[in-house]
Parts: C-alpha cells; structure tokens; sequence
C-alpha cells in the first residue's frame, strides 16, 4: 500500500505509530511461533496428552485333560472402592450407602478412614462386584471412586495349589507358576497416549498419539494332567489318612518327556483363600524345595552306574555277610539274614547296602578310592544332576549338596552315598535321575509347562522336551535296570498290580536328622517306581514320599500303598496294553 | 501543525462542500470482508469444539455443532447491513443527531446500571462478576450500551472538534478540554466505573486521542493529556482487584503461577500461538480451543487463529488490519471538512485500540483487558458497531480531496502549505481530476 499521506501531517504520526506496533507485534510473534515453537508445543503437549494405561490380562494357567487343555484359572474384574477424603463432603451418607450395597467387602473403623481430611486416597473396601460398583456410582456420591482389579477364580478349588501359587491383591503372582512364570503371564500393559480435550476425552486430532494395544499375558499350559493330579492327591490324602502320616508328596512323570503329571503336596491350601493360611508351609511345594536324604531309592541310581560302568551284571554276585568295613567305619544292612554268595539283583530286592558299597568298591579297584569316587560323581551328580536344581519352572527350587569326591573322610561319604545317605537332593531330582536311567538314557529337564494356548484359546502350541543329556547309561544297562527294578518289585508286591502288566519299584526309608544325629524312630517313607506299556516302554514313573514328626515312616508299609493306588489307576487312565 | 490550524481557520467547511462526489475507497470494505471471511472460518471450524466444551459444562446438548457459525453468519449478516446502512445515511444527518445518539448511549448506560447494580433484574441486564455490560435482547442476542456511547462520542466530539477547530479553539482549556473532558469522564464513569469495561474505556480514550491529534492539538499538550489518562489509569487499576490481579499477571512474566485466572488465560494464549509453529496445526486441529484456553472464541480468537494458521496466518491478518487502518488513515487525511477527517481518525483510533490491545494482550507484550478483536471475535454487538463505523468512514472516503483539488481549497490560506504543492504532481494516488 503507497502511504500517501501529506507531508507534515499527523497522519503520519498516527500511521508510524501503527506501523511500529505492528512491527512489535511480528517480531513477538518470531519469537512465539518461530524461536519458542519446540518450547510452546512441549507445553502444549504436556498438558494435552494424557497417558492412560491399558491393564493387560494376565494370562490364563490351563492343565492337560488327557490330550486337551482345560482351563484351572479364570480372570474376575472386581472392584476397589476408595474415597478422597479431601473432596468428601457427605461422609455419612457416603458410608450409609456402601454400608447398605456392599457392606460384606467393607474394612473395618470406615468412619476412621473417611475422616482422614489430610489424605487423598483410603480403600474402604475391596472385591465388590460389577454390580455392587455400578449401584454405589449411580448415586453420584462426591469423592467416591472405583478401581478395576483382576483377580483369579480357581473352579478346580485346591487342585496342585502349590504348582499353581496364586496372585495376590496387587496382582503379583506368589509360589509356583503364578511366580515363577509370572513374567510370561503377566503381559505388558498397553499405552494409549492421545491428545485430549480440558476434560480428559482422547481427540482424534493432534499428532504423535501412541496407541500401544496391551499385550495380554501368555495363556500357559501345565503338563500337570487334572486327572492324574486329582487322583495323586486323592490317593496321598488317603494313603496319609491309612497311615496317620502327617505330610506328603507325590510326583507323577512321563519319563519319555520330563512332562510332570502330578505334583501333589500335602497340607495344602485353596489358592482363592491364600488369605487364611496361616503357616505358609502350605505354599511350599515340598517336592522341589525341600531337600533331605532319599535314601533307598538312591540304590536304583548305584545299580544303574554300575551297568553302565560294567563294574556289575544283574547276575553279578558277591559274598554278603550283612556288614562291609569301609575305612574305619562297619556299614551292615536293615535286612538281616540274605548272607551268603548272593547276586546284585537279590541286593536290590532286599535292599541291601552291602551289595550297594558292593558296587561302590568295584568302580575302583576293590575300594571306594578316587577313581570310583569320581565316577559316582560323575554319575551322581554330573549325569543324573543330583545336587543341582533341575531347571523346572517352580520357584524356590532347592539345589541339595552332593559332596565333591576329593573331600577328606570322602570314601565313607561314598559308602553311604551309594545307599541314598549323605547327601541332600530333593524328589524332583530324584525321580527325574530315575526317568533317564529307565528310559533309555536321555534326561529330560523335568517341565510343568506342556506349552502355550493362543488367545482363541484353541491354538495349542507345545513345548517340545528340553533334553539335557543323551546317554547318561547306556541303552542295554537302562533296560538291565529296568528289569531289576521291576523284578524287585515282582518278588515281593507283583499280586498288588494290574496283571499282566510291567511295574517296578524301589522303597526307600530314610533316617532324618534330629538335633545333628541320625536318628531311627523319625523316619522318611518313600517309594519310586515305573510302570511300562506292552512293548516295555516306561510310561509313568511315580514317586511317593510320607513323613511326619517323631514318626518312623517305611517305604514298603507307608508309602508303597500310595503308589500302587495310582499306578493301577494310571494302566487304567493311559490305557495301557499289557505285556504281549 | 502551523499551517494546518490556518487552514483550517480558512474556511475548510466551504471547501468540503466543493469536493465533487467520487467513488468511494472500496479497499476498505475489501479489507474489512477479508478479515470477516478468515472469522467466519475460524469460527466454523472451533464452533464444535466451543459448543462440546459448553455441552459438557452444563451438561445440556443445547449447543448444536453449528449454532457458533450460524450465530457469527448472521452477527456479519447484521453488521454488513449495518455497514451499508452507514454508508447510506448522509453524515450531515449523523453529525446534526451525534449528541442524541451519544445522550442515548448515556441513558441505556443508566438503564443498564439501573436494571443490573440497582434493581437487579438479570432478565434484562447480563452481569457477571458484578460487571454489567449487556442487555439481554431475548432471541436478538444483547446489546451493549457502551457500542452506542462509542459511536455516539465518536460523531459527537468530530462536530464539537470539528467546530473548535474551526475556530482556532482548539488548544482551548475552558473551550474545548475541559466541556470534552467532562463529557468523557462521564463515559469513563459508565463504562470503566461502572460495567467495569476497561478494554472499551482505552477505546473511547483512543478514539478521542486520534482525533485530538488530527484536530491540532498541541503536542505537548496531547502528550500531558495522555499522562493524565495514564494517572487515571492507574488509579482504576488500583481500585479494582481484578485489573491489579490481571496487571500483577502481566509484570510477573512467564513463570507466573498459571493457578490465576489471567496468568492461565494468557499461559494458555502463548501456548496457542507459539504451537503453531511456521504455518499452523491446521483448520479443525486446534486442540487449545478444546477447552484449555479460556474466551477461544471471543476474546482468544487470535491465539486459536495463531494455533491454526501460524505465524504465516497471522502475519497475514496483521498485514489486512494495518492495511485496512492505513486506508482509514489516508482517507482520514484526505479529507478536507476537518468534522469528517476527524470522524475517520476516530474509526483509526477505535479499530487500532482493539487491535493492539486484544494482540498485544494475547502475545503477552500488552496486559489483558478483556477486549474483542475486531470483526473476528464472536459476537454481535463489537461487528455490528465497527461494522458501521467502516461503513460510515467508506461513506467519507466519497469526499477526498487530491492534489489541485486540496491546493485549490487552501489558496486562501495564508502561508501556503509545502505538501499541497507537491502532492499534485503525484500521480497513483487515486486522485480526482
């Protein structure tokens, strides 16, 4: 535009005037928009987006039901009701209402929460259903609000409580899967960070929105069969009951995977009342964080090295005179009276630990001396992985202590080792060293996760079998064991099974420790044994284990009856064909 | 200004009426239709968002998506009939009925002070804080007095100034400051005192300061007059909290507690402007106007235009304002009735007050004062009257004198002024043969 103003007039005055405002003006707005811009718009994002979070859902546990998963927990919304105290205003008619809807999920001293003016956040109560929620929002009362809370429902009850764990009130998860895998379950929450409008509502305009679905949790299978689960804690609840033991455990495994079918403990508890437990014992799973001395059962692991290292045959023989000196130190049997020239197979069947140190004495020159040391070692601790958590997928996995074969006083150690004494490992690492010596030779990572459901829940997709160790006996010793195994158990208890049918078994009594002394009126009964399908492939192996305080607990008496229980039922539920 | 006052003393009144009738300045109602236009767009396009905000803070779905745009349609529909109603009315009859129209603005000011402060009837007067600025007209909207006020001083002090000027009076005390003086303060009163209007109360001083300049007042005398409405200004403030709150505001700068209203307002404004970068989020994207800045679409138009548009837009709207008071200017300095020249400087003053004050205000250079951005801001009452001022000043511009024409009318003047010599060789400035 031409300023066609007149020389000397005060248009001009007026119109510089303007002009230099205006200039004032663009350059703040250089400043504003062009310099500050970056500034500006982090201001304005900070305020306008809103960060929300998407809860995932924790993932689903499933166990097998035969060849099919089926569900063992489920997901419930429930609510926690909490207050701001600060912006209550009608405290009574506040604790009125959620008194008469939900006054069951109320805490105690309400009218003492609700008054804490200073504070900005008390629960009042907790757990109140969808229902109850929505009747307590629509009366609009001021300062009251609702927090979603997922929380499992078990239908199963108390079923493999303590593989399961259970999830508490903030939503971790505590003992067994619910822990250890909590990881994989839990899922990562999903951001959703939008532009929003004064009052909080997401706007579909603006630019660097996040919208970061939540990753709902893995939905996990256990290997844990329910059947053969509820019929392990059946028969150990009974096998208790029949014996007046206090404690026990059973561990079912398929011996051609690692897969656990069963891992029942008892005491136990119900996982939706993980409140009312009072001695959190209960949450223990004994079976892999309790080490102790498993004693005769270890014998089946001592016969298995010694086929492998041919240090013995089946047939092998030796002189039994009920007592062998080792060092200083005079080791006799439980079993008196099977003296004589006897073969390595009647040491099993009367469980005799002079045929044990027997073999023992034989991976050396006639002694327990370094070399047969290291080689129990080896085969101990090395191949069967005792003295060595598993790797199973439970939390608090105990490790147990093998002692190394160079220690001073070692060859006693040795001796007692070889009959299951002087050394700590838990059952699991029992009954997964006894599936590798029976199954041909391959150990198995011992798995409570069969594999993964999609979230179609229909997709299954499995876990194949961690192998750790091929060969850890060779084929023939494996089945020379097998058949030693099943003959010591045919001797003497082949009526109480299915006819027919290839089971074997080992008893195993252990002497506990009590005040540093090993003592015989408190005592461990165990049994651990197998049972084959028609073509003598292992299917299940079953290892039981009762004890209680002050009470002298045998494995053939008190713990042999569980087995048996579950074992014929087990022919039964695999269908198994009996021996062509 | 010598020569200027002997001019005038010539006889200017015979001259004006010896200007031929010519086309009037069409770039004014082209500026004024642009920026009416890029209003109407920004309205339309955070009219939604406005009507949601107010939706949800009455809980009512009585705001419909459009109601913001058809009410703005028909605001611009009035005020371009007000506007041509202006331009057709002969100034010769607004000028013999200024002090009715502006002792109308004086009685709906008491009116208005007596429905609102006295009898407190809230049907017809709008209050709000204890300010009562509106009468509420039912289905035509609300008016505002202090408009007519404005108007009415504004066609009221050309003819007295005129007048005086005419005489040589007007460097005057007992003649001329002082029966105007009065006259103001009486708007003040209504309007600062009573409606508590500080953004229209500096209008009306920017009114009458543009059109002292233009009448010949002395400089120094201008100056002291202006120190004075400072003194005054300052002492409105310190009686009024809610003018030292929002002055507290300005001075504290950026790192003031945005908790205050007017710290958040202007917080909010800056966030607006300075977000929208180089070239603006775009129509529709404006997110300040979703609620985070307070007046988005009345007094705040500016920041959500600044949010919208950029600095390019922005720049843009300045450069149609400073366009549009320049051809005021140039058509106020044309003018050879000095009653007319100053009628059009007093549409300058009016204008460039609200411009710079609501500008200045939302950028943070100016403090807040609660006041529309012309012909942009939502709402009738503001357009209707600077609709009509433009109006009448496009009126005026018919009656421009160029070159021979203004050298012509001063030849009886004693000295002859050096720029009516040298304008006539001038060509593109659209004079008249």
């Amino acid at each position: 535009m031409q300023l066609a103003f007149q020389k000397g007039s005060r248009s001009r005055v007026l119109g510089g005037l303007l002009l230099i405002m205006m200039a004032i003006f663009v350059v703040r707005l250089f400043y504003l928009q062009i310099v500050m811009h970056d500034d500006y718009v982090a201001q304005a994002m900070q305020e306008q987006v809103k960060p929300l979070t998407i809860p995932a859902k924790r993932g689903l546990i499933y166990a097998m039901d035969g060849d099919k998963p089926i569900q063992l927990v489920m997901n419930q919304t429930v609510y926690t009701l909490f207050v701001d105290p600060a912006t209550v205003t009608k405290p009574e008619q506040v604790l009125e209402t959620i008194r008469k809807i939900a006054g069951g999920n109320l805490r105690p001293n309400l009218d003492k929460l609700i008054a804490k003016k200073d504070t900005r956040y008390q629960i009042l109560g907790t757990k109140l259903t969808r229902q109850q929620a929505e009747m307590i929002k629509k009366e609009e009362l001021k300062g009251v609000g609702f927090q979603e809370v997922s929380q499992r429902v078990y239908p199963e009850g108390g079923l493999a409580a303590q593989t399961l764990g259970f999830v508490n009130a903030e939503g971790k998860g505590q003992y067994g899967v619910e822990e250890a895998l909590h990881d994989r379950l839990v899922g990562t929450d999903g951001l959703l960070k939008s532009v929003t409008d004064i009052s909080g509502v997401p706007l579909t305009i603006g630019s660097g929105n996040i919208n970061r679905p939540a990753k709902d949790g893995e939905n996990v299978v256990l290997t844990i069969d329910r059947n053969v689960q509820a019929k392990a804690e059946r028969a150990l609840a009974e096998g208790l009951k029949n014996t007046g033991a206090k404690e026990g455990s059973v561990i079912v495994m398929d011996p051609q995977n690692g897969h656990v079918m069963a891992m029942a403990n008892l005491p136990s508890y119900r996982p939706a009342e993980f409140t009312k437990v009072t001695d959190a014992a209960a949450f223990n799973n004994a079976t892999v964080g309790v080490p102790y001395e498993a004693g005769s059962v270890i014998k089946t692991l001592t016969v298995a090295t010694g086929l492998d290292q041919r240090a013995i045959r089946p047939d092998s023989t030796y002189v039994n005179t009920d007592k062998i000196k080792v060092g200083d130190r005079e080791i006799g049997n439980a079993t008196k009276g099977q003296t004589g020239t006897i073969t390595m197979q009647k040491a099993l069947d009367y469980s005799l630990n002079t045929g044990m140190v027997t073999i023992a004495q034989r991976l050396g020159d006639g002694t327990i001396n370094q070399q047969a040391r290291n080689t129990m070692y080896e085969y101990f601790h090395d191949r069967f992985g005792l003295g060595e958590p598993t790797g199973i997928e439970l939390l608090g996995e105990a490790r147990g202590n093998v002692t190394k074969s160079d220690q001073p006083g070692a060859a006693v150690q040795y001796a007692t080792m070889s009959f299951g004494q002087g050394m700590n490992v838990t059952m699991t690492q029992v009954i997964s060293a006894f599936c590798s010596a029976i199954n041909g030779g391959t150990y198995y990572r011992p798995t409570v996760v069969a594999g993964t459901l999609a979230s179609d829940k229909t997709t299954f997709s499995p876990t194949n079998p961690d192998v750790l160790r091929k060969n850890v006996i060779s084929q023939e010793a494996s089945s020379q064991l097998r058949s030693m195994v099943h003959e010591a158990r045919e001797k003497f208890h082949g009526a109480k099974d299915k006819a027919g049918y290839e089971v074997g078994g080992k008893t195993g009594t252990s002497q506990t420790l009590k005040d540093g002394r090993y003592v015989d009126e408190q005592t461990i009964g165990s049994y651990l044994g197998y049972g084959a399908g028609g073509d003598g492939t292992p299917r299940y192996v079953i290892m039981v284990q009762v004890s209680g305080k002050d009470m002298n607990l045998e494995g053939g008496k008190h713990a042999m009856p569980v087995f048996t229980d579950i074992s014929n039922w087990m022919i039964d539920y695999l269908k198994l064909q009996p021996k062509g | 200004m010598r020569p200027m006052r002997r001019m005038v003393q010539g006889g200017a009144r015979s001259v004006a009426a010896s200007v031929r009738k010519h086309k009037p300045d069409y770039q004014i109602l082209l500026y004024m239709w642009l920026i009416m236009m890029i209003g109407l767009v920004i309205i339309y396009a955070i009219g939604p968002q406005r009507a949601n905000v107010l939706n949800n803070a009455y809980g009512t779905d009585y705001y419909d998506s459009t109601y913001f745009f058809i009410k703005q349609t028909v605001s611009l529909a009035v005020a371009l009939l007000a506007f041509a109603l202006a331009t057709v009315t002969p100034y010769q009859l607004l000028l013999k009925h200024a002090g009715k129209i502006l002792g109308f603005g004086f009685a709906a000011c008491v009116l208005l002070f007596l429905f609102g402060n006295v009898v407190h009837i809230d049907s017809i007067a709008q209050c709000s804080l204890g300010a009562c600025r509106w009468f509420t007209l039912g289905p035509l909207g609300s008016l505002q007095p202090a408009e007519f006020v404005k108007f009415g001083l504004l066609l009221f002090a050309a003819g007295f100034l005129g007048a005086r000027a005419t005489q040589g009076l007007i460097n005057d005390r007992d003649k001329t400051l002082i029966p105007l003086g009065v006259i103001v303060a009486i708007a003040l009163v209504f309007i600062i005192g009573i409606q508590k209007d500080m953004g229209t109360g500096i209008a009306v001083i920017a009114i009458l300061a543009a059109m002292l300049l233009m009448a010949g007042l002395k400089y120094r005398v201008w100056l002291a007059l202006g120190g004075i409405m400072v003194l005054v200004g300052i002492a409105f403030i310190l009686i009024a909290p809610h003018r030292l709150e929002r002055v507290t505001t300005f001075f504290s700068g950026d790192s003031s507690n945005v908790d205050d209203a007017g710290a958040y307002h202007i917080a909010h404004a800056k966030i607006a402007i300075g977000s929208g970068g180089l070239t603006g989020v775009g129509i529709g994207n404006s997110v300040q106007a979703t609620g985070y800045l307070p007046e988005a679409i009345n007094d705040s138009v500016f920041a959500i235009m600044g949010e919208t548009f950029g600095f390019v837009g922005l720049v843009g709207i300045l450069g149609l304002f400073t366009a549009l008071l320049m051809r005021l200017l140039k058509v106020s300095d044309h003018l050879v009735d000095i009653r007319l020249k100053l009628i059009v400087a007093g549409v300058f003053g009016w204008l460039a007050s609200h411009v710079v004050l609501n500008v200045g205000a939302m950028i943070g250079i100016i403090p807040l004062t609660g006041i529309t951005l012309p012909l942009l801001s939502f709402g009738g009452t503001s357009m209707v009257f600077i609709a009509a001022a433009l109006g009448l000043s496009f009126q005026l511009s018919r009656y421009t004198a160029f070159g021979s024409k203004l050298e012509s009318s001063s030849d009886n003047a004693r000295q002859q002024p050096a720029w009516a010599a040298r304008r006539s060789t001038r060509g593109r400035t659209g004079s008249k043969p």
